[in-house]
C-alpha cells in the first residue's frame, strides 16, 4: 500500500505547481482586465488598412 | 413623408439621430461636424474597420463641462502625475478615458499608431478604462497627444488618469484572489484525504490513516497562516479599538479548530477537523470577495479641484498664457470661454457675462452681467468669451470657503449608525464563551476527559460563518440591483442606513426639478407654423438663454430645413431682440420691448413677449420642468417616512408646493441653514437622508445619516455623497427605499436560519456527540443555504418593489 503515498505526492506535486502558476498568474496582472485581450483577438483580423489617398497623412 | 425618411437618419459615427444638421458625405450620413471630421480622420488614416467591429460605435462630441483644457497637459505638475517612464524622448503616459465602450474603441485605441506615427505603442485596460501610450516626447507632446484624442472623441479625463490612482484602484485585490485560491486548493485536497474516514474506511491500515492525517495537517497550514491571517488582523484591531466584530469570534473558531486538530491527530483520538478549517475559511473567504466585488467602480470624494478648470488663461499684454488657477494674482487678466466655470471671484472687463449659477445654487436660469460688475466664482459663462480681473486669489475666494465651510473637508465625519452585525457579533460571542464554559463546568464534574473535546467543539461549531456571510451577501446584492436601476450606492453599508431612514429632506432646483428642461406654453393668438419658424429664427441669433430654450422647442422637426435667414438684426442687452425674416419685422423680448402689458406672474415663471409686424400676438410662458414622476416619488416616499422640502429659492414653484403639501416647506435656505435644518432634525432624533445636487447641497447632504446626490450625466460632477442617483431614475426612490427596508427583514431572516444552526451544531456539541463528519457537513450547508436563501430573496423582494431589470 505504501505506493500510494508515493502517487498522493506525485500528484500533490503536480497540484502544487498548477497552484504556483495561478498565483503567478494573479500577481502578474493577467486577470485584472478580463475583456479586453478577447475583444483584441477580435482586431487582429482587422489590420489597418494602407491609407486611401484621398486626404494623404499631411499631419506633422 | 420627406419628414419621417429625415428623422429616421442616424448619425454613421454616434448613433444619434441627425436632427439639427444633416450631413452626406462618403455616401454616409452624420449628424454633425464633429462626428464627419473624425470619420474623415479615420478615413486617411485607413482605420475604417472602426465602424465594421461595431456599428455607430463613435462617441459625439459635446460641449461637456468636465472636459479639461488642452493646455492643462502643458503644466509640469500635470505631466509628472501621468508620466510613468521618460528617457531618452520616449514617454509612457497613462491616461483614464472614460468612453471607451465597446470593441471597436479598443481596436481604434490601441491602433493610434496609424493616426499619429510618433505614437509607438497604446494599451487599453478595458475594465479600468485606462490608456497606456508610449510615444516620442520630441516629436510630439503630451498636450498633442490629448488634442488628438479628444478630436477623435475619446477626451482623458484627469481624475483617475496616472500612476497614482491606477494602483489604489477599486476592485477586488489580488491578494484576496490568490488567499481564494490557496484555500480552495487545500480545500480539495483535504477533503480528498477525508473521504476514507467518510466512508468508514476501516482502520485495519493504520498506517495509511496516519498517512491521510498528516496529510490534511500539511494542508492545513497555508490556510491557516496564509489565507486566515485577515480574519485575525481584524479580530485583533477591534480588540484594540474595545470592541468585539463579527471576526472575533471567527478567530476564535479557527483557533479552536486548529488545536482541536493537531490534538486529536497527535493523541489519536481522531482524525481532526481538518476538512472543516478548509472549508471555512474557503466560504469565509467567498464572502470577502463578494463583499469587494460589488464595491462601485465609482468615484464618491471629491475635493474643489475636480470642479475647477486647473489652468486658466490668462492675458498679459496680447498674449494669452495658461497658468494654474493657484498662481493667479489680484489684477491678473484672466479669459474665461463658453461653458469654463469662473475659478475665482473677479470684476468684468470685457464681454457679456451670461453666468448660470447652477452649480452654486442649482438655479438653471443665467443671470447677466456687464463690465464692471463683479462675479463670483463657481458660476459658469454661457455664451462669447469674457475677460475678468481677478479680485482676490483662489485660496481667499468666495467658491473655496463655500466649499471649506460646508462640504466637511475639515475632517467631519458623519454619525456612527450602530451596525447590526456588530450589535449581533457581540451578544453571540458572550453567548457562545458562556455555553462552553457552562458545558466544560458540567463535563468536569463527569468525565475530566470529556471537557477539552466539549469545549473546543462548541467553539469549532458556534463559529459563525453563515452569519458572516449572510450580510455581505444580501446587502452586497441589494446594491448591485440598485446600481442596475440607476441608484449607486458607496458601499453596502449604506443598505443598511438607508434602511432605517425616517426622514426625508429634499432639494428642490436641480433635483425635483430638472436642470435644463423648461415646460413651454402660448398664451395668445397661437403662432401659425410658418411663423414659429421665423420666430425659431430669429431667436437663435440671440446670446439670452431664454432665447436659447425657445430656438430649442420652436426648432421645425424637419431635419432637412435650414434655419430663415434673417437681417437688421438688433439686440438690446436686458429687453430683447428684433430683426426682419422673410420681410417680416419680429421683436421678441420682454413685454415693454414687445408693447404690450405686464402680465402677471407665477413664482418660477419667465415670459417672452411677441410681437410680429409691429402687433403684439402674445407670449410663452416658460417654466422649468419638474423632473419626470416627481410628485409619485415624493408620494412614494412619503409612504415610507416624513418627507420636508429645503431650497434657495425664495419661492416654490406650483407643481412642486402640490406635491408638497402637507409638508414641511422651507424656502429661502442658505447652504450653512439646510445643513443646520438637517443637523436639527437628527437631533430631535430623526435619521435623515438627502437628496440634493449641487454645491449648496454640499453642507446638508454630509452632515445627513444617508446623502444621495442626483445627476444628470455619469460623469457630472456631484458632491461628495453615499450615494448617486441618476436623474432619470428619480421615480425609483422610493422603490430603492423600499428594498433597502426589505433588505434589512432579509437579513434578521437569514440570522434567524444561521442561528438555528449553531444552535443544532452546539447541542451537538455538548453532548459530546460532534463527530468530524458532522462538522463538516453542517458547517458548509448553513452557509449554503444563508447565501442561497438571501440571494433568492433579495430577487424576490426588488422584484416585487418594481426594480429588477430595466422596467
Amino acid at each position: 500500500m505504501s505506493i500510494i503515498f508515493f502517487l498522493i505526492g506525485a500528484s500533490t506535486i503536480v497540484a502544487v505547481i498548477f497552484l504556483a502558476a495561478f498565483v503567478w498568474a494573479m500577481r502578474n496582472g493577467q486577470y485584472d482586465d478580463e475583456h479586453s485581450p478577447a475583444v483584441r483577438i477580435l482586431g487582429d483580423g482587422h489590420k489597418p488598412a494602407q491609407a486611401t489617398g484621398k486626404a494623404p497623412n499631411t499631419k506633422p | 413623408m420627406e419628414k419621417q425618411t429625415a428623422e429616421q437618419l442616424t448619425c454613421y459615427h454616434c448613433g444619434d439621430t441627425c436632427r439639427e444638421e444633416h450631413l452626406h458625405f462618403d455616401d454616409k450620413d452624420f449628424c454633425c461636424h464633429g462626428c464627419k471630421a473624425v470619420y474623415g480622420l479615420l478615413q486617411e488614416s485607413g482605420l475604417c474597420d472602426y465602424y465594421e467591429l461595431t456599428e455607430q460605435p463613435g462617441v459625439k462630441e459635446v460641449g461637456d463641462t468636465t472636459t479639461i483644457r488642452a493646455e492643462l497637459f502643458d503644466l509640469p505638475e500635470v505631466r509628472e502625475k501621468l508620466v510613468e517612464y521618460s528617457e531618452d524622448g520616449i514617454t509612457r503616459v497613462k491616461l483614464h478615458v472614460p468612453q471607451m465602450h465597446c470593441s471597436s474603441c479598443i481596436w481604434l485605441l490601441e491602433n493610434l499608431q496609424r493616426v499619429e506615427p510618433a505614437i509607438i505603442r497604446s494599451r487599453v485596460r478595458f475594465t479600468s478604462k485606462e490608456l497606456s501610450i508610449t510615444f516620442r516626447e520630441e516629436r510630439f507632446s503630451l498636450r498633442q497627444l490629448v488634442e488628438l484624442l479628444r478630436r477623435i472623441g475619446y477626451a482623458p479625463l484627469l481624475s483617475g488618469s496616472g500612476k497614482a490612482e491606477s494602483q489604489r484602484g477599486p476592485g477586488v485585490p489580488r491578494m484576496l484572489y490568490i488567499k481564494l485560491g490557496v484555500a480552495g486548493f487545500a480545500f480539495g485536497n483535504i477533503m480528498l484525504f477525508s473521504f476514507p474516514e467518510y466512508l468508514g474506511a476501516d482502520t485495519s491500515d493504520p498506517q495509511l490513516m496516519k498517512g491521510f492525517q498528516f496529510l490534511n495537517f500539511l494542508f492545513s497550514l497555508p490556510v491557516l497562516f496564509f489565507s486566515s491571517t485577515g480574519f485575525f488582523t481584524s479580530a485583533w484591531a477591534g480588540l484594540r479599538n474595545r470592541t468585539v466584530n463579527i471576526d472575533f469570534p471567527i478567530a476564535l473558531g479557527i483557533i479552536a479548530l486548529f488545536s482541536r486538530s493537531v490534538w486529536d491527530v497527535l493523541t489519536g483520538y481522531g482524525p481532526g477537523y481538518f476538512d472543516s478549517l478548509g472549508g471555512l475559511i474557503f466560504f469565509l473567504l467567498l464572502g470577502r470577495w463578494y463583499q469587494a466585488y460589488t464595491y462601485q467602480a465609482m468615484s464618491f470624494d471629491r475635493s474643489l479641484n475636480d470642479f475647477l478648470p486647473l489652468v486658466v488663461l490668462r492675458k498679459s499684454g496680447e498674449q494669452e498664457e495658461p497658468v494654474s488657477v493657484g498662481d493667479l494674482k489680484q489684477g491678473d487678466h484672466i479669459v474665461v470661454r463658453d461653458q469654463e466655470l469662473i475659478p475665482v471671484d473677479g470684476v468684468l472687463r470685457q464681454g457679456t457675462g451670461n453666468i448660470d449659477n447652477s452649480f452654486i445654487t442649482g438655479e438653471p436660469l443665467p443671470v447677466r452681467r456687464n463690465v464692471g460688475d463683479t462675479i463670483r466664482a463657481g458660476g459658469r459663462q454661457r455664451g462669447a468669451a469674457i475677460e475678468l480681473e481677478v479680485l482676490r486669489p483662489f485660496q481667499q475666494s468666495h467658491l473655496k470657503r463655500l466649499w471649506e465651510e460646508h462640504s466637511g473637508t475639515n475632517g467631519t465625519q458623519r454619525p456612527a449608525m450602530p451596525k447590526l452585525i456588530d450589535g449581533v457579533a457581540k451578544r453571540f460571542t458572550v453567548a457562545v464563551i458562556l455555553i462552553s464554559v457552562a458545558a466544560g463546568l458540567y463535563w468536569a464534574g463527569r468525565d475530566m476527559d470529556m471537557v477539552w473535546p466539549v469545549v473546543t467543539a462548541v467553539l469549532i461549531v458556534a463559529c459563525p460563518c453563515a452569519l458572516a456571510l449572510s450580510m455581505p451577501f444580501a446587502y452586497g446584492h441589494a446594491m448591485r440591483l440598485l446600481g442596475k436601476a440607476g441608484l449607486y450606492l458607496r458601499d453596502s453599508e449604506v443598505v443598511e442606513r438607508l434602511s432605517r431612514i425616517d426622514q426625508v429632506v429634499f432639494d428642490k432646483t436641480g433635483t425635483l426639478t430638472a436642470r435644463e428642461a423648461y415646460e413651454l406654453r402660448f398664451t395668445g393668438r397661437p403662432l401659425t407654423a410658418d411663423e414659429a419658424r421665423r420666430v425659431h429664427a430669429l431667436a437663435r441669433n440671440s446670446t439670452h438663454p431664454l432665447s436659447a430654450v425657445l430656438a430649442e422647442q420652436l426648432r421645425p422637426r424637419d431635419a432637412a430645413s435650414d434655419a430663415l435667414p434673417v437681417i437688421e438684426v438688433h439686440e438690446t442687452p436686458g429687453q430683447g431682440i428684433e430683426g426682419t425674416v422673410q420681410g417680416l419685422s419680429l421683436r421678441i423680448g420682454s413685454a415693454a420691448f414687445a408693447s404690450a402689458a405686464e402680465q402677471p406672474r407665477e413664482a418660477g415663471e419667465a415670459h417672452v413677449h411677441i410681437a410680429i409686424a409691429g402687433i403684439h400676438r402674445g407670449h410663452f410662458v416658460m417654466r422649468k420642468r419638474a423632473r419626470h414622476g416627481m410628485a409619485d416619488t415624493v408620494e412614494g416616499m412619503r409612504a415610507l417616512a416624513s418627507v420636508g422640502l429645503l431650497t434657495g429659492d425664495a419661492t416654490v414653484d406650483p407643481e412642486v408646493q402640490r406635491a408638497f403639501r402637507e409638508s414641511e416647506v422651507r424656502t429661502a435656505c442658505t447652504p450653512p441653514d439646510k445643513a443646520a435644518h438637517v443637523r436639527e432634525l437628527q437631533e430631535a432624533g430623526r435619521r435623515v437622508l438627502m437628496v440634493g445636487d449641487g454645491l449648496n447641497d454640499a453642507g446638508a447632504l454630509q452632515q445627513s445619516d444617508v446623502g444621495i446626490s442626483v445627476s444628470e450625466t455619469s460623469a457630472a460632477l456631484t458632491p461628495a455623497s453615499d450615494a448617486i442617483l441618476d436623474a432619470q431614475y428619480l421615480h425609483r426612490l422610493p422603490g430603492a427605499m423600499l428594498l433597502t427596508r426589505r433588505a434589512h427583514r432579509i437579513v434578521i431572516a437569514s440570522l434567524a436560519i444561521s442561528l438555528t444552526y449553531n444552535i443544532t451544531g452546539v447541542s451537538f456539541a455538548v453532548a459530546g456527540k460532534l463527530t468530524p463528519l458532522i462538522a463538516a457537513i453542517l458547517m458548509p450547508l448553513s452557509s449554503v443555504t444563508v447565501v442561497g436563501f438571501v440571494t433568492i430573496a433579495i430577487g424576490i423582494a426588488a422584484r416585487q418593489v418594481g426594480l429588477h431589470s430595466r422596467n
